[in-house]
């Protein structure tokens, strides 16, 4: 139909932008009440049925102005200039009763993590319900009515049952959809994703994923979609926005960015994602010629949970399930091995058993020609010293009292007996290669930014010179730039020393990086073994070609649901 | 913490400002009063029961003519140090017990944690007034018997505390790298309490001094002739009626440090618990 034709109103909503933001810059008081811009200057439009995903690391400011998007502003911070408009109403001058009615009904969001995003003490079903009552003016029952709509609407198997079910019984990926289903409650025009899959794990993300594409397309919905992960934004969106210290560096259609990237840090940002489909997944980390001896051994390795030590320990007879079955696995000298599975695949205890952390029900674990099955505090201090771990999370692994001089010291002093002088230049030479400098010996941990607390904790482990390293999730925790310098640094230090590896991660690129061999764990089961290369190419199993689908988002390789069914969510 | 002064603690609300006052000139009168009053706490120094504003006796004297105002300068001192050294005593051991109770755990834990269960089901005043008429009316006797009674409820407390560090990774590193026992409560998991453990200190030497002046006017806390508010009130009270400043003052006194201590450990507390839970310190 000709423009000149169409009625009034039509043709200003043809012309409308359904969010137009412009000039937005939003500030934070610092400790000296100066303003501290944490989003500068940020200009974009949406129309409705379009995606924009936003990609920075943390920090960058996605959060902050997802927030504005939403006329909210944190205590403390401030809406600098610049405005938000919805239908050509400028929401950063409403009051709050009119965004009250705004919030939910046009503009709706799901946040990160859907645990602290539901009440604890009230049932899953009421709290949707009550969106609708007070939004729609709802009864109870029809509330209720629609509430079991909205949660088959986002494929919740059992509505009726889910309904009634409170946020702790029900799991992370059911948690997300019944958000998701508040948020889609009363039909909002735009709908903004606050990193909606950052605390599920990579199968339960892709199925959230999968939903959330669909459910665009039928309701026809803008979608802002906010994730440290450019991998996401490519097979969820048409547009990107990449977010750096709070400025946009660059914007555009994903499929361009991801061709030719203008921005460095584009760049960087695209090289450092760890490919799962990339031809030449990095030899670098592969390393000399092993040995035949193996340093560990470990075998038909069974390990429950027992309820010792509890003066009620003995009412409860109920025997506990295994978390890790039968598992066997032989690693060589300067060998990486890595272990994956998604979480509760029991990767992690086979760590803690090998660090002695805990001990094993049943099986032998062999290291060096002698038998390490005894816990921790029984083995020699030299054993101790030859198996380090680094832990998943670097702010729970370094003591928060302590400096880092502190810290590093200890190992130095148990093992080697250092003090004084030759310590402290062996941890000035620790710290280099782990590219930091002397100066972050009198910083306290949390003085330190995620990525140097993590290479502290690699330093601590390499303080003790050791023959094996037991990596548990040591990247997850990080942002993808920072994992890649983080990994990079570990393999140059593994390199230098040539410790054996067992590394831990429930991210595939990252494995297929650094791991000659790996073994994929399934309920403490070993589903399939073999060596990198011939697992990615040619998985046998059918429980890895899973995990490796849902891996390859790259592919945009729809995952048919119902294969799923059978792997917790 | 380590980006906030002391000062700015201390000054988190007014509320708090007036707290640290209160106490401030508590402690400072407690501690330097001696050098300023004109008599001796003990003298009789003029005419029994004069009215306050008396010529040489600003605040008149009691029934014997001690001057008032020397004794209820003094008159601190004592219920201040008993229960400040008592809950010292409590919260340090009862730390210690509740950290390694949370470390160590299982048989050791539970039985820590029954003893506090029996012990925190007997009302406290009265543990403290059966352990006084048992053992003797002294000050050694009474600290110690106030550092029993506020033990378990600190333990408890830290012990709690510490569960929520016993977790995490750096406790397990230090397991690994086979430090003793000792040295993981002492080393790694004390300076993680800390907070709590100041706290502690604060919010329960507030109800130790109520404590303290309770027994005392009861005739079971700090023995005559020593100046003690307690004791004051109990003495004042015969001559209610015509000498009603003989209870007022001493009452007023035992109000306004308690009250002090109170609002100055809840800004402590909010400042220091609110920046933890943020993970801001």
């Amino acid at each position: 139909m000709p423009l000149a034709w169409m009625p009034l109103e039509a043709l200003t909503e043809e012309i409308m932008d359904l969010l137009n933001v412009k000039n937005l810059s939003v500030g934070y008081y610092d400790r000296f009440k100066q303003i501290v811009p944490a989003v500068n200057d940020v200009s974009f439009q949406l129309q409705q049925g379009e995606t924009l995903g936003i990609v920075g690391e943390s920090g960058c400011g996605k959060s902050t102005l997802a927030r504005a998007l939403m006329g909210y502003c944190r205590p403390g911070s401030l809406i600098m200039d610049g405005e938000v408009r919805i239908n050509n109403l400028n929401i950063l001058q409403m009051n709050s009763l009119e965004l009250l009615k705004l919030r939910g009904e046009r503009i709706a969001m799901v946040p990160q993590n859907p645990l602290s995003s539901l009440t604890y003490h009230i049932k899953v079903g009421p709290q949707v319900d009550e969106i609708l009552r007070i939004h729609q003016g709802m009864d109870s029952r029809s509330a209720r009515n629609h509430t079991l709509e909205l949660f088959s609407g986002t494929n919740l198997t059992d509505p009726e049952l889910i309904y009634d079910r409170y946020p702790h019984e029900i799991s992370g990926g059911q948690r997300q959809r019944v958000v998701i289903a508040g948020a889609l409650a009363c039909q909002p025009a735009i709908m903004i994703l606050d990193e909606p899959t950052t605390a599920l794990d990579t199968t339960t993300e892709m199925q959230v994923l999968q939903l959330v594409k669909e459910l665009r397309k039928k309701r026809n919905m803008a979608l802002v979609y906010i994730t440290h992960d450019l991998t996401l934004t490519d097979y969820i969106c048409e547009d990107v926005l990449v977010m750096l210290n709070g400025s946009v560096v660059e914007k555009g259609s994903v499929k361009r960015i991801f061709k030719v990237p203008q921005t460095d840090y584009a760049k960087m940002l695209i090289s450092s994602i760890p490919r799962v489909d990339s031809e030449n997944g990095s030899s670098s980390f592969r390393l000399l010629v092993p040995d035949r001896e193996p340093l560990l051994s470990v075998k038909n390795l069974k390990f429950r949970y027992g309820r010792h030590g509890s003066l009620f320990a003995t009412f409860k007879p109920k025997k506990e399930p295994f978390v890790v079955n039968n598992v066997s696995f032989d690693l060589e000298r300067s060998e990486t091995v890595g272990l994956v599975g998604e979480s509760g695949s029991g990767k992690s205890t086979i760590a803690n058993i090998i660090c002695g952390l805990l001990s094993a029900t049943s099986g032998d674990i062999n290291f060096d020609r002698q038998s390490i099955n005894k816990a921790g505090e029984k083995r020699s201090l030299d054993l101790r010293r030859r198996i380090q771990i680094i832990f998943q999370d670097p702010l729970s692994s370094l003591n928060p009292r302590h400096r880092i001089e502190t810290i590093l010291s200890r190992p130095l002093k148990i093992f080697f007996g250092l003090k004084g002088r030759v310590a402290r230049d062996r941890m000035v030479e620790l710290l280099e290669s782990m590219e930091l400098v002397p100066d972050h010996l009198s910083r306290f941990p949390r003085q330190l930014s995620g990525g140097q607390q993590q290479r502290i904790a690699i330093a601590c482990a390499f303080a003790a010179k050791p023959d094996l390293i037991l990596c548990d999730e040591v990247t997850s925790a990080l942002d993808v730039s920072v994992q890649a310098k983080v990994l990079e640094l570990l393999k140059a230090i593994q390199t230098k020393t040539g410790v054996a590896c067992v590394f831990i991660s429930h991210d595939l690129g990252v494995v297929k990086q650094v791991a000659n061999r790996v073994i994929v764990l399934q309920k403490g089961v070993v589903a399939e073994a073999g060596f990198t290369k011939d697992v990615f190419a040619k998985p046998k199993d059918e429980y890895t070609q899973l995990l490796l689908a849902a891996a390859s988002r790259q592919n945009d390789a729809p995952i048919p649901i119902h294969n799923l069914g059978d792997i917790q969510i | 913490m380590s980006n906030k002064s002391v000062l700015d603690v201390l000054t988190h609300s007014p509320g708090t400002s007036i707290g640290v006052f209160l106490v401030a000139i508590h402690l400072l009168s407690a501690l330097f009063g001696f050098l300023f009053v004109p008599y001796g706490p003990t003298e009789l120094a003029g005419v029994s029961l004069l009215a306050p504003g008396s010529p040489g006796f600003s605040l008149g004297t009691d029934v014997i003519g001690r001057d008032y105002l020397t004794r209820l300068v003094l008159g601190g001192r004592t219920s201040i140090f008993v229960a400040m050294l008592g809950v010292m005593i409590a919260v340090v051991s009862g730390g210690l017990i509740g950290v390694s109770a949370a470390y160590i755990g299982g048989f050791y834990d539970d039985v820590i944690m029954r003893l506090v269960d029996i012990k925190l089901s007997i009302p406290g005043i009265l543990f403290v007034a059966l352990c006084v008429v048992g053992f003797g009316r002294s000050i050694p006797v009474l600290t110690i018997v106030i550092a029993i009674n506020y033990m378990p409820g600190a333990l408890r407390i830290i012990r709690s505390q510490a569960m929520t560090q016993v977790p995490l990774d750096y406790v397990k590193s230090a397991r690994l790298r086979g430090d003793s026992k000792l040295s993981v409560i002492v080393r790694e998991l004390c300076p993680n309490v800390l907070e709590v453990v100041v706290v502690e200190f604060a919010i329960r030497t507030s109800s130790a001094i109520l404590a303290v002046s309770a027994l005392s006017f009861l005739g079971l806390g700090i023995s005559p002739p020593t100046p003690d508010w307690g004791l004051m009130v109990y003495e004042g009270i015969q001559q209610i009626y015509f000498a009603p400043w003989l209870v007022l003052f001493p009452a007023f006194l035992i109000s306004t440090l308690v009250i002090g201590l109170n609002f100055a450990t809840d800004g402590l507390a909010n400042a220091l618990g609110l920046d933890a839970a943020r993970g801001l310190d």
